[in-house]
């Protein structure tokens, strides 16, 4: 069990030790997210408790997305699929691997767009709530978006395959984010989005087990 | 074998013909006139089998998908493939019936209702899941990345619906579908979606045979090639 | 009665996309039996 964890968080760190020696996916990622939160705030207005949840949503999607879309192209660039495919690991393994690196990433985009968006909207800058609920559905992003990413990687037109998988799939953590995220930014109490939280919760779980055991299928050669 | 599936195509063609027909008298002079919304309302009779069959048929594909990624038989992919295609095409049915009905019962094209919005979401899953399969570059992989979808898009239907339904209750739209269904109206209901799911079978089996005639051409002339 | 216009349109709507469906499968099953018996040709030369 041991050696498991082990192994995934050597997937994970050669991951996260390319991108922070490069950073080359983390800022375009992130400056296109901020974009997507300023043009969406022009065109949906800066109410806060009509458009804010939404608003945010939108950035963290789109720049997940984009985000997303890497988590297997270096391998494919360099040839190095077979590489990681010739290791004697559990597919499981690779998944798991990359889903904690596709969530770091998501996570870290999270931590600078959300500030900026509270400072937008006039908010208060401290929501425990809020942290909770973008925790919860970037980890339902990131373990359909791994699995749909392996996928689009070998396609033709990755670029715009990933989207069209990853977005309908995920409209019910999208839906429970925006309806979690609504009460949180008015101060109202735990009770109103618990039912979200549980909601979200439930499609990380049954996708995260899911994805493990069809990873090995979207792999092989 | 040849000679048996023909007659059992027979067959299925006949009692389909025979449904339909039966449905048509049924939805359009048995069943009677509902008093709210009137004589539109009989769009109902085929706007509710489509929906049910058209979650068959992803259950189909999901079965197909699992047994496929199990077993590696080129004809659970012609299955699965077929099967989502036709629920795309039901699909879409149901989404342009139902604003059709909707408009014409309360004047607005789209309430965003949990049913039709699960359909709409559904509808986007399963033409991801036919784009997939025409920009996978060949057969094989192409087969096994739309199983993948074909089971990981059907659990997602539960979901949809759950998250979709406590939205809309948390923010309803003015309509309410109300009145119950007469003995009549339920009688009709019910040979209809017998009609559509016989319907659905044969289109199935005559998409699925087109697929495996296909594999088997990729096949031959790859054998060609050499 | 001035709805039977719309019970019209779902109706024709319904068949159309059926038997439109089904034209379509009709026709690329020619092509592919037209494919079929050429490769069968090739194959037997």
């Amino acid at each position: 069990m041991k050696k498991t964890f082990g192994k995934i968080f050597v997937i994970f760190w050669k991951d996260m030790l390319t991108e922070i020696r490069s950073r080359e996916m983390i800022i375009p990622v992130l400056v296109f997210a901020l974009l997507v939160l300023v043009i969406f705030s022009f065109a949906f207005g800066t109410g806060a408790d009509t458009a804010a949840p939404g608003v945010l949503w939108v950035a963290l999607t789109f720049g997940g997305v984009t985000g997303l879309n890497r988590v297997f192209a270096v391998e494919k660039e360099n040839s190095r699929m077979e590489g990681l495919m010739l290791c004697p690991v559990d597919r499981a393994v690779i998944y798991w691997g990359k889903v904690a690196g596709s969530f770091t990433f998501m996570l870290a985009l999270a931590l600078v767009v959300t500030p900026i968006f509270l400072a937008l909207f006039n908010l208060p800058l401290f929501l425990p709530g809020l942290a909770l609920i973008i925790a919860l559905a970037l980890l339902g992003f990131a373990a359909v978006g791994t699995l749909f990413s392996a996928m689009a990687v070998n396609t033709r037109a990755r670029e715009i395959l990933l989207p069209i998988l990853f977005l309908p799939v995920v409209v019910p953590v999208i839906i429970a984010a925006v309806q979690a995220t609504g009460p949180v930014l008015a101060g109202m109490p735990w009770e109103e989005m618990v039912i979200y939280l549980q909601i979200i919760t439930a499609f990380d779980i049954i996708y995260l087990v899911a994805a493990t055991l069809v990873f090995e299928f979207v792999i092989e050669e | 074998m040849n000679g048996k599936r023909q007659l059992g195509n027979r067959i299925l063609l006949g009692l389909g013909f025979a449904l339909m027909v039966a449905a048509l008298y049924m939805v359009f002079i048995y069943a009677p006139t509902e008093k709210n919304t009137g004589i539109v309302q009989r769009i109902f009779y085929f706007h509710v089998p489509v929906a049910w069959v058209s979650f068959l048929a992803f259950f189909v594909t999901f079965v197909a998908s699992i047994l496929y990624l199990a077993k590696r038989e080129m004809k659970w992919d012609a299955v699965a493939c077929a099967s989502a295609e036709v629920g795309v095409i039901f699909t879409t049915l149901v989404l342009l019936t139902g604003p059709i009905w909707a408009k014409a019962a309360w004047g607005i094209w789209w309430t965003w209702d949990a049913r039709l919005t699960t359909s709409l979401v559904l509808w986007l899953i399963y033409i991801a899941y036919l784009l997939v399969r025409s920009l996978a570059p060949e057969a094989d992989r192409s087969a096994r990345y739309s199983a993948v979808i074909g089971i990981v898009g059907f659990i997602d239907v539960p979901i949809v619906f759950i998250a979709v339904n406590l939205w809309r209750t948390q923010h309803p739209s003015t309509i309410i579908f109300s009145g119950g269904l007469t003995g009549e109206m339920l009688q009709t209901l019910v040979v209809c979606i017998a009609a559509f799911t016989v319907l659905y079978i044969l289109l199935v089996m005559q998409s699925a045979g087109l697929k495996r005639m296909e594999a088997a051409i990729q096949r031959l002339r790859s054998l060609q090639e050499e | 009665m001035e709805n039977l216009g719309y019970l019209l349109a779902a109706y024709t709507v319904i068949w159309a996309v059926v038997f439109g469906y089904v034209f379509l499968m009709q026709r690329r099953q020619r092509q592919l039996q037209r494919q079929l018996d050429k490769l069968q040709k090739t194959a037997e030369k």
